[in-house]
């Protein structure tokens, strides 16, 4: 049983703003930031491409920062989805299309670790000793590798501040693509980092500590690469809808049931909920009180009570049942 | 080595920033693998040669000359080292860098060489006209890992580029 054909149900609710105006509007700083980023990257990629060389760190950082175009991408594609209204062929929106940007980003992450890992475990293996040399630089001979160090720190400076900024905004839209990519400017950073350090030791003929601190930042790319994934697949499996960061079980779920016991004819409720995304897909399994037999309007009632906690709460469905069904509503 | 992001991210930085500060006192920067450069100042600067006329020419007295030998002799009395010269075929020289038994490989290398995992390839110090009839650049080859011997030899070859 459904309310879905209540008197109260219009074609304009389908169609009014599924966020409200704070996450509207960081929804919008967060497309800006993403555009920034991915101009930013690009002429990273670029700088850092023409002053590679024969330095296999460099060639790292830059296949990685490659790479960290992906999340953005997915974000920006995904965020143009989300905007279109739920039709007959898309009977739960599109704002599962978050979840798919997710699955994206963590996967770029965890490509980008083990190609980190091993490109330089086999660097340390054989012995790489990479060679860097000199440049001309308005007639005066430069070591490469001030070069190299001065275009790895100023490429690290961005994403850090980027990184930053999208952390706040994926708080407030609960957007965990938005947070992965995060986690990949702040890989970013770090990789930056470990080149300069690289680059040092180079410079003091310790030709190992290149690989060694790639090894390092690698092995922790690879750990929220994973973390991510995970995250990404429980998403997209119907798992019980956790924080944004992943750290816990959404509170939501608990709020949507002990409204539901406040109504006055509930004996006994139970929701699942899923993550589509920003937004969360609720099915309320309500069991009335003896002698009790609630009218459709009194299910739409809840249904639109329970969408009034939280703009989260977008897509609501509340089903009357005898008992609560064990095998759909697992307590 | 699961290390959380930051505190690995922490220890890079600290190790970076140790580096650095012991950077400004050691010797030359950058420094070599195998001291290669301090070895040959005042010593011996052993030199591969293959075969390349007219920038490698060796004589039946195992004398060598040309334009690239000479550039070699002319960097090395710089250094206040001696060239060791050791003819041979590009791949095997090449190969006796690599394992260290020898510092240097000249004979008209082309940056296109491609023995640029065995060797480190120098900036440009002349370019030539390739059986192709394409503009080649003519590199030398140092050992890999021996970036003070790599800076000083390219250094030297800028200076006489500019003349």
């Amino acid at each position: 049983m459904s309310p879905r054909d209540s008197s109260r149900e219009t074609a304009e609710d389908t169609r009014r703003p599924v966020l409200p105006p704070e996450q509207q509007d960081a929804l919008r700083r967060a497309v800006r930031l993403e555009w920034t980023t991915l101009a930013v990257m690009a002429v990273t990629v670029a700088v850092v491409g023409l002053t590679t060389g024969q330095s296999q760190a460099m060639k790292a950082a830059w296949i990685e920062d490659c790479l960290s175009l992906l999340p953005p991408i997915a974000f920006l594609v995904a965020s143009r989805r989300i905007r279109r209204p739920s039709d007959r062929d898309h009977p739960y929106g599109h704002h599962r299309s978050i979840g798919v940007a997710h699955l994206v980003a963590a996967v770029a992450l965890l490509v980008m670790g083990t190609f980190l890992v091993v490109d330089s475990a086999t660097g340390l293996l054989t012995a790489e000793k990479p060679p860097i040399g000199i440049m001309v630089l308005f007639g005066q001979p430069l070591w490469s590798g001030w070069v190299m160090i001065a275009v790895m720190a100023a490429s690290g400076v961005a994403p850090v501040v980027l990184g930053r900024k999208k952390i706040a905004l994926a708080r407030t839209l609960h957007d965990k693509v938005l947070y992965a990519d995060a986690d990949m400017n702040k890989a970013d950073w770090s990789t930056a980092v470990a080149t300069i350090v690289g680059l040092v030791g180079i410079g003091l003929g310790l030709w190992w500590l290149d690989a060694v601190a790639a090894l390092v930042v690698a092995a922790s790319i690879i750990s929220d690469g994973v973390k991510n994934l995970r995250a990404a697949v429980r998403g997209l499996t119907d798992a019980r809808a956790r924080s944004y960061d992943e750290k816990e079980p959404h509170p939501l779920t608990g709020q949507v049931e002990e409204h539901a016991l406040g109504v006055r004819w509930v004996a006994d409720a139970a929701a699942r909920v899923r993550d589509e995304g920003h937004v969360f897909h609720v099915e309320l399994f309500v069991v009335p009180r003896p002698g009790q037999d609630p009218p459709a309007v009194e299910l739409a009632g809840l249904r639109d009570s329970v969408r009034e906690l939280d703009w989260k709460l977008h897509d609501v469905v509340v089903a009357l049942v005898p008992e609560v069904p064990g095998f759909q509503a697992p307590r | 080595m699961m290390l959380p992001r930051r505190s690995a991210a922490r220890a890079v930085l600290a190790i970076g920033l140790a580096l650095l500060g012991t950077a400004g006192c050691a010797g030359p920067f950058p420094a070599d693998s195998e001291d290669t450069l301090a070895r040959a100042s005042g010593g011996t600067l052993r030199v591969g040669v293959s075969e390349n006329p007219p920038w490698t020419e060796v004589g039946d007295d195992g004398s060598v000359s040309g334009v690239e030998a000479e550039l070699v002799t002319r960097y090395a009395a710089e250094i206040g080292s001696r060239v060791e010269w050791t003819p041979g075929a590009e791949s095997v020289l090449a190969q006796e860098v690599a394992a260290g038994r020898l510092d240097m490989l000249v004979g008209g290398l082309t940056s296109r060489s491609p023995w640029s995992s065995e060797v480190a390839l120098t900036r440009p110090w002349g370019t030539a006209t390739g059986p192709d009839g394409q503009q080649q650049e003519l590199v030398m080859g140092v050992r890999l890992g021996e970036n003070a011997l790599l800076v000083s030899l390219e250094t030297f070859l800028a200076e006489q580029e500019r003349g």
